[in-house]
Formats: C-alpha cells, structure tokens, sequence
C-alpha cells in the first residue's frame, strides 16, 4: 500500500499533477526525480502516475520531463471562503493530528510589506554626470572590520596599527549556510565561486568538512551555540569568525538540524553522534550580557592572535538599535544583522512567521543610532534577510549597510524552487539533502558556474545603477539615503527609514 | 579521438541519455513519434543503478575492438571517424560481439524477422555533439577527446 | 617485401589489414583453393537453408572490393601443396612457384570424419566450407530424413535449421548431452529441450558405425545396434588443424602447427594463425588448437603485425562460444564443467548462469537465456581478474558496472586500464 496517500490526515492535497497523456511517453524520468513518493510508475497500465497529497510543489518533475508534459497547479482553495480562517484551516488540523508543531524552511513567505519595494533610486541628469560603468573605472572593492578614528603617519608611513579586515571585490558575501543543512556539493560549489569572485562564503555553524579547508581564504567561520564542529584548526581556516547569536528566520531559538540529515560525514564534521538530531541552544549558555559577549569576542580573538575580524550575527528584533550599540562596544569588528524575511533549513512556523523585523527598518535604526553614538566606524554592518536583487543590495548599501548576505538567492541560483522541504533532507533539487544519490543533483561545476555568473551580473547591476547616481565608488554610496526616496510609505516609515518621500 | 567521458558522480538517473537516444536513432527524430508511434528503436546506453550510484554505460570505442574482431562477416566495424559502428544491413545476430564486448555494452534487438541486430553506441553521425550528451541535464556525459 | 598468405578466411584477412595498417608498399599474395572471396563460415548452416545466399553481402566476411582497396593480389582456386623454407616458396597444385619473404599460414581446418562405413554414398555431407555447403544445398530438396553426426556447433545449428525447413533429423551424439565442452548438464538441457520443440529427435551416448545404401544412403547403423532409416547424413564431429601440406616439410607440428608468442613458427620467415595453428590457451595454460573465429582474428592481426616487425605478443586465449538454439541464446567461455573448480550457479526463470572460478580467478563461464554483459566476464577471463570481492553478484541478473568499485569502474571506462 505503498502508494496509498495518508488517508487519516483528512486533509486534501494542497496541489495536483496534471500530466498531458498525449506528450507523456512513460520515459519514468520524474519518477526517478520525485523524492517525495508523489510519482509512481504502474507496469499494468502502462501509466505514470501521482499521489498529489505528497506533491510539494518542488517542480522537479515538470523542469525534467522531456516532453513538457506536466504542469504542477495549486489546487483550488475548495473549502468555503471564510476570510479570517481559511489559511488557518489545515495548519490548524495538522497540529491537531500529529501533535507536534510544525516545522519549516525557507523564509518567512506571509504577505508582508517588503520594503525594498517601496524605496526608489536616484539618478543624474544635467547637474551632475552619470558614469558609464564599461567605459569608466567604477570601484566595489569593499573593506568589512574596525576603522581607525583618526590616523597617525610618520617616517613617511603609517604608524596607526589597523584592525584585521575583510577584503572584498564585491559587498556580496555567501551567508551562513551550514554543510549538513546544504549538500556537499553546494557548499564545494559555494566555495568555489567565492574564490573566483575575491569574496567570502560562510561555513554555517556545522564546522568545515576537512575537503572545504582549501577554501582557506575565502571562508567565514561561525560560532554558533550549539558550537558544532568548533575546534582550532577551524577558527585557523577562517578569515573571519562570526558569532551567531541569532538568526533572522527564527530569532530566540538555536540552529535545527533535523537528525535525518546527520550523516556520517555530517557527523563527523560537527564531532556529534550519527542520526541525532543537531539542536543548537536557544542562547549562547556563557553570552547573558554585553560584558559575555566581549568575553567571548576576545577569546576567539586570542585564540586567533588578533588576526582575524570578528563578527557578530543578530537578528533584527525590537530593540536592534540598542543590542547592535552594546555589539560595537564589546569589540565586534563587524556586525551582521538579519532580516526576518532570511532563509533557514528548519524552523518552527509560528518563530519563522511572526517573529523579527524587516531589515530594512533594523538596518537604518542601527546605523543611524550608531553614527550618533559615534561609533559607525568601530563596527562594518552586512545586511542580510531577504537580498533578492541586486537593487536590494543597493539600497541596503544606500541605507547604511556595508555589504550584504545572500542566501536564498545563491540557492536558487544552484537550482532551488522555494518548496519550502529543506528540513525533511529530500530536496529534489539536491541542495539541502545528505542522501548521496540526491545530492549528486548538484553538480559543482554547473552550480559554481552559475553562481559566478550571478555575481558577476549583480556586480554589473549595481555599477550601472550606481554610475546613473553619478557615483564611481561603493564607498560613496554607503550611507547615502538622499538617493533614496520612499513610495507608497507613511511618514513615520519614513522618519524611522530616514529618507524623503519620493517628490520631496 | 572524442568519446562520451561517464562522470558518475554527476549522474541522476534521469534516463534522458536513452530517451535521447531513442529519439536520435528512430526514423521520425521526433520525440513523440518515436515513443508513440514507431517501432522505438533500442537505446544504445544504458542506465544503471545501484544506490546511490548511478551512471550510464555506452561503447568506449576501442582501439583494439574485441567485437570487431569477434564479429563473423565484419558487420561490426570501424566507421570513417574512427568509431566502431555495426552494419545493420549486415549483422546476423550471432552475439558473438556481446561475448567479446569488455564493457558489456552491446545490446540485442530480436525485432527483425531472420537476423537479430546488434545495437550499439555509434556515436551520433549525424550530430557534432552525441544526443546522449547533448540531453544529460548534469553533465554526468561529456564528448571529450580520450 | 613479399608477403604470401596461405588461406582466405579470418586469420588471414586480419593479417592482411594489420600489415596495411602500417605497410601500404609490400606485396601481398593470398592463396587459398576456394574460389570465393572471404565468407562467413558460422553462417553456412544459414546458407545451407537459404537464410542467406551468394547474392547478399551478409554472407561475406570483407566488401566485394577488400582485396583492391587493401592491394592484394589473390591466387583463388589454387591450392598450395608444399612450402620449400630454404628457397623460401610455395609450390602449387599447378606447380607454379610463389617466393615469399614472409610466409603466413592460414589455412583453417578440416573436417574430421570418423572412420565408419559406407561414408562415400551419396547424401552423405560435411559442413564445414562452401564447396560442402553448396554440396548439401544442391541435395536439400532430395533430403527426407537426415541424421546429423555430432552435436557441436555445426551439428545443432544445423540441426535446428533443417527442423526448421521442416525435415525429419535425428541428431546423434557420442557424448550425454550436446554441445559437450561448451556446455554443462543443465545448460544442455535448454538446448535439448529447444531442439526438441523444433521435433529434432535426439540419440545419445551413441555413434554411428556404418552407413548403408545402394547409391544413395538409406540406413544408418548405430553402435547400439540401432537402426536409423535416413536419406541423408550430415557429418559435423569437428575440424582438425589442415596439416596436410606441412605433413613433411620442416615446420614443427603437435596437433596444430606450434607457434611461439608472436605466431611464429619455428622457421623464422613463417608464421601461423587461425585454426591451423596450437596457441596458448591461459585458461588451462598450454598450447592447444582452439577452432574458433575471435582467436583466429586476434593470431591473424598479430601475426599481421608481427610480419612487418611490430613486436606484438599473443597473449593466449581460451574458448569462448556464442549460439542461438531455437529462441534461447548461449554463451560459453573458458572451462564450463568441472568439479575440481569453486562453482557458482544459478537457474531461475528463463536463465541460467553458472561460474567457475580457480584461485580467485575466474576461469569459465555460461549463461544461458540473458546473455547481456557476457563481455564483461570474457575479459576477466583473458585479464585473469581477481573476482573474490565481485564474485558475489555474478548470479544477478542485472549484472553490470555498478557492482565494480569504484576507482577500477573509473579507470575502466576512462579507458585507463585496458
């Protein structure tokens, strides 16, 4: 009865199948392809056929198939309308009959505002040229860590001493992304992009597979609670360390690596036992303060002889603006803050869908108290949480940022379709999945090639745009909300976002 | 000489190597046609698997071809770009290549009315790039030189 | 260079294009006493049935314009008759001369008929070249019942074909089963049980003693005392190396003409290949005749090679044998029935598959039924593979790569390792 849907769910299939028999010619490709038991093959009938109610949507299928032959649909929503209850209606069934809470990945998908949306670039005309990026030197080179508040040179050199930094080409770094939550593969592909691109990628806090240690150079390490796989040689391999404190999908809660993706060599990498699953704790155990939390800086910057920056990762909550000052004042080099509309391999739904702050607002709030404060200079900020484009990025530079994370985006660049399955280590697409024959589906080659070609694209996108704004250097851009103007916004959005509205 | 290099790692077993090879080799080199409405040729790679591998085996194009020199009236030979092909007007389906083939990767078709047909990789003479290759999704097949 | 080739089969064919290979200016002269250019000998039981004619370039080993294209010169329909090594030539049935610098025979086998009585009535037939086959063509609408001495290859092959055509045979076998030293027990039984189904009777562990008729045969006498009314006979025991022209010259024979590694005999200048010759067998290691067409193409290449100074080594062979009896297909290799060895078999629906393997070597091999990948085991035969961690899956039936591990399958299909 293998092929039985769950009957005692109750619950009907969220999308269907549909499959043009005329174009389907039995080839079972999306057979092979369905991870999810959705798609079978019946040798009586000589038909391909699907359980709907185990389809995800993951579109594995349709993007293989030969002969075009099959559309994924949402079903329709047959319940009756009932406008405050309708999204509420299976969610609710689901916790009533397995008990437990469910769990996520991806993003927070609700309707919210994206503010992104809402802000509107400048451009130069007459008064003030626009620079053409093919013809023009145009500059993205970015350094991430401490800056001196003033300097000293003497003997003809500088005598200040400078922090340990970050050296980017592009203000685009790879984020947290651990090996185990991704694929071998993805995370060897990541890897090499970084390289080719003179940026970095984040290891994640699932330690380093010993093969990844020749991305020295282009890796940040993290630190996370659950201090999976934290050892020297790993704090070495780093160019950076980052201290997660939170993330922006599920902040107040640890990292989640459901046991099903614990390998062996997962295992091994994060020195835990096979099969279990990897919770990390919801705080740091030995971070209850401010004053913890610059003990813990420096000792990883001990640990490390001062050579390396250290970050630290937030999560954009309420008060973002006072945590992010206490950050910069315990000694963070850089300071990371994520956005709640960021990725996670696993969640608890209600934490992914209700809790956090859009970047946007913690990014302008953080850098504004921290210029009046007078400490933007201690701290580099990388924005992450839901970098969709390049104009994100842009804007986000523009509001304050230094550089930003992406995540989701190289993932879908690799293949990913938003099915939101990564936590069940079945992803069709072979990105977050440990089961070796999955994770084949990526291959690095093809994955790293179209991750450079996205940054290489995002690169060019951002000198466009910044050469219409008549800059010629990332470094100008930063901070520099005049060329933002907001739409469709009240005017308390905008005071807390600190630009005009579009007209003004 | 360029033969299709089996990057295993990358394979998966999605088939679409043989459903190209189908397509290639019938009449129509229509994939609908082929499937639908032909006698569907044989494919001339084969898939296999054996979780988690997977790959998909075809002729390595010998230099010293232990089927030609098996094959008993030279229906098996070596074409002009230096591939060992078979005349299909000319095998008799004795399979004597299939006990000589190192790599296993002859196949029999027992469709034709007297003489059986020795099915084989022939390596797309009419395409730059074999079907095989230009369909693998993952680049698991590859045409390099050897 | 001249370079004379005694026969016009495979052996010599093959050495021909291996000498082109590197040699466009020798002179090639390719004696052979049929006047037929190179022809498929496994198809002549077809041929006989008319499967296949003349007429089609099916039945021909090489295209109409090999000879040309590779310049040889031909002496079809002469037979040579004695080799003069000093003076280094060939002497004809018409008593022309031919000089050599090279020599290479090639001259294939003979059919050996057991002495019984009454061989030379009418309807009494081999099968084993053209002129014979021809013969047996031309009687086919004469024959009734035929009795088929010999169960080997030719023997069952013809046997089912004429079954086929729809005439009476008989098919008697000194020996308990068919196919003797190609099959076993078990694997015999398919091909009885096949043969039967076409109505082939089959007599075994007998042979016949005497054939009786007037002209024509009518009878056939068995050593059992039985009788078998019969109008034809086919006799197909075997072939023996041709020795008869080498009988009193120099060249060293055993069963077959002995050569060394490089095909060579032991008079410099000449060299042997094909079924003539006795060459290392690597499954039971020493030299013997095996008659069979893929190690009559490796010995014609390498001697080939070897004419023209390439320094190519034989590197032995052993048995191996493809045939199709009815709808079910067989193949042999090596040694297929033998206590002595670790035996590894299985029979399940519509296959049979058996192994035997010596020293963690595999040294034979039969599958009945599903034939595919039978390759594989051909070459860990001739590589003398060490199987003790494959062997295990042999039984599968879906044999294949995926079995091997993985930095040998690599290797393998990178074509690392040969």
């Amino acid at each position: 009865m293998k092929w039985m849907k769950n009957l005692k769910t109750y619950t009907p299939p969220a999308f269907t199948v549909i499959r043009d028999d005329y174009r389907c010619i039995r080839c079972k490709a999306c057979v092979e392809q369905c991870s999810f038991d959705a798609t079978f093959y019946d040798e009586e009938e000589n038909r391909v056929w699907n359980w709907d109610a185990n389809c995800v949507s993951c579109n594995r299928c349709a993007a293989i198939c030969p002969t075009e032959a099959i559309t994924i649909e949402k079903r329709d929503y047959s319940y009756r309308r009932n406008y405050s209850w309708e999204s509420h209606i299976d969610s609710l069934k689901k916790r009533a009959i397995f008990g437990g809470t469910p769990v996520v990945s991806m993003g927070n998908d609700k309707p919210y505002k994206i503010y992104w949306d809402h802000i509107l670039l400048n451009a130069s005309q007459v008064t003030n040229p626009s620079i053409d990026p093919l013809r023009e030197p145009m500059e993205l080179k970015t350094f991430l860590g401490k800056k001196p508040h003033n300097i000293e040179i003497g003997d003809d050199a500088l005598k200040t001493i400078l922090s340990p930094q970050l050296e980017i080409d592009i203000p685009i770094m790879f984020a947290a992304m651990s090996y185990g939550a991704l694929s071998y593969n993805v995370v060897e592909a990541l890897g090499r992009a970084a390289r080719e691109m003179g940026t970095f990628y984040n290891s994640g806090e699932g330690g380093l597979n010993k093969d990844h240690y020749k991305f020295k150079g282009n890796i940040i390490v993290q630190v996370a609670s659950g201090r999976f796989g934290v050892h020297k040689p790993y704090l070495d391999v780093g160019s950076a360390i980052e201290i997660k404190i939170g993330q922006g999908a599920k902040p107040g809660i640890g990292g989640h690596l459901p046991g099903e993706k614990v390998t062996e060599t997962i295992s091994e990498t994060r020195m835990m036992p096979q099969g279990s699953d990897a919770i990390s704790p919801a705080p740091h155990h030995d971070v209850y303060s401010i004053e913890d939390l610059r003990q813990l800086i420096y000792a990883l910057k001990e640990a490390t002889e001062y050579t390396k920056p250290v970050i630290v990762k937030i999560a954009a909550v309420h008060n973002v603006a006072a945590i992010a000052s206490g950050v910069a004042r315990a000694g963070a080099d850089i300071l990371c803050i994520d956005g709640f509309k960021g990725g996670t391999g696993a969640s608890p739904q209600v934490i992914r869908d209700n809790v956090g702050l859009p970047i946007e607002f913690a990014l302008a709030v953080v850098d504004e108290r921290l210029r009046n404060e007078g400490i933007r200079q201690d701290v580099s900020i990388v924005a992450s949480g839901g970098i969709r484009n390049s104009m994100d990025a842009v804007k986000a530079i523009a509001l304050g940022a230094d550089a930003v994370y992406i995540g989701t985006a190289a993932l879908l660049a690799i293949g990913c379709t938003m099915c939101q399955q990564c936590h069940t280590g079945k992803c069709a697409w072979g990105i977050t999945t440990q089961d070796p024959h999955l994770s084949k589906r990526v291959n690095p080659d093809i994955a790293s090639e179209r991750l450079i070609n996205l940054l290489k694209v995002w690169a060019l996108e951002i000198k466009e745009t910044m050469g219409a704004m008549g800059i010629n250097s990332i470094e100008s851009l930063r901070g520099n909300r005049l060329n933002l103007r907001g739409i469709d916004l009240t005017d308390r959005e905008m005071e807390i976002l600190g630009i005009l509205p579009a007209g003004e | 000489m360029k033969i299709v290099k089996i990057n295993e790692d990358n394979c998966i077993y999605c088939h679409l190597c043989e459903v190209a090879c189908v397509v290639e080799h019938s009449q129509s080199k229509d994939i609908i046609k082929a499937f639908k409405r032909e006698e569907k040729p044989t494919a001339r790679c084969g898939v296999e698997f054996n979780y988690p591998l997977s790959l998909s085996v075809m002729c390595r194009h010998c230099d010293d071809a232990p089927c030609m020199e098996a094959c008993q009236n030279g229906a098996m030979h070596r074409d002009d770009r230096g591939y060992v092909v078979v005349n299909e007007d000319k095998c008799v389906g004795c399979w004597m290549c299939v006990m000589a083939c190192p790599y296993g990767v002859i196949k029999r078709d027992t469709r034709r009315d007297v003489w059986g047909l020795s099915t084989k990789c022939d390596s797309c003479p009419d395409r730059d790039v074999p079907a095989c290759v230009e369909a693998c999704p993952n680049n698991a097949l590859m045409f390099e030189e050897i | 260079m001249k370079i004379v080739i005694i026969g016009n089969s495979v052996a010599g064919i093959n050495a021909v294009e291996a000498v082109r290979e590197k040699d466009k200016i020798s002179e090639i002269k390719v004696i052979s006493d049929e006047q037929t250019r190179a022809y498929s000998h496994p198809l002549l039981p077809n041929f006989v049935v008319g499967d296949v004619s003349r007429a089609e370039e099916r039945f021909y080993y090489r295209e109409r314009n090999f000879y040309e294209k590779h310049n040889v010169k031909t002496l079809l329909g002469r037979r040579a008759v004695k080799i003069f090594p000093k003076n280094k030539y060939v002497e004809l049935d018409n008593e022309e001369k031919v000089d050599y610098d090279k020599l290479l025979i090639a001259c294939g086998g003979k059919p050996f008929v057991p002495s019984m009585k009454g061989v030379e009535l009418n309807g009494v037939h081999t099968l084993t070249n053209i002129k014979a086959a021809d013969k047996l063509k031309a009687d086919l609408p004469n024959i009734e019942h035929c009795v088929v001495v010999g169960g080997g290859l030719i023997g069952s092959k013809i046997a089912e074909k004429l079954a086929k055509k729809g005439v009476k045979v008989t098919l008697v076998e000194l020996m308990r089963r068919v196919l003797f030293p190609v099959l076993d027990d078990a694997g015999a039984d398919y091909v009885h049980k096949e043969l039967k189904n076409l109505g082939v009777k089959l007599v075994l562990e007998d042979s016949v003693v005497e054939l009786k008729g007037d002209k024509r045969v009518k009878e056939v006498v068995l050593s059992s005392g039985k009788t078998i009314k019969a109008n034809s006979v086919i006799v197909a025991v075997g072939v023996r190396p041709n020795l008869d022209f080498v009988a009193d010259s120099d060249i060293e024979v055993n069963k077959g003409i002995i050569v060394n590694d490089y095909m060579q005999t032991n008079i410099d200048t000449i060299f042997a290949a094909g079924d003539v010759v006795e060459a290392y067998d690597i499954v039971i290691s020493q030299k013997r005749p095996i008659p069979i067409l893929p190690l009559a193409a490796r010995q014609g290449r390498v001697a080939g090679l070897n004419i023209i100074d390439s320094n190519v080594k034989y590197k032995g062979g052993f048995p191996t044998n493809s045939i199709t009896i009815g709808n079910i297909s067989f193949i042999s290799m090596g040694i297929v029935d033998s206590d002595e060895f670790e035996v590894l078999k299985i029979k399940k629906d519509g296959e049979y598959r058996k192994f035997l393997i010596h020293d963690d070597k595999l040294i034979g091999a039969i599958l009945v039924g599903n034939i595919e990948k039978a390759g594989m085991f051909n070459w860990m035969i001739q590589n003398r593979f060490d199987v003790s961690w494959i062997k295990d899956t042999f039984l599968n039936s879906d044999f294949g790569w995926k079995y091997f591990n993985k930095a040998f399958r690599v290797l393998r299909l990178d074509r690392k390792i040969k």
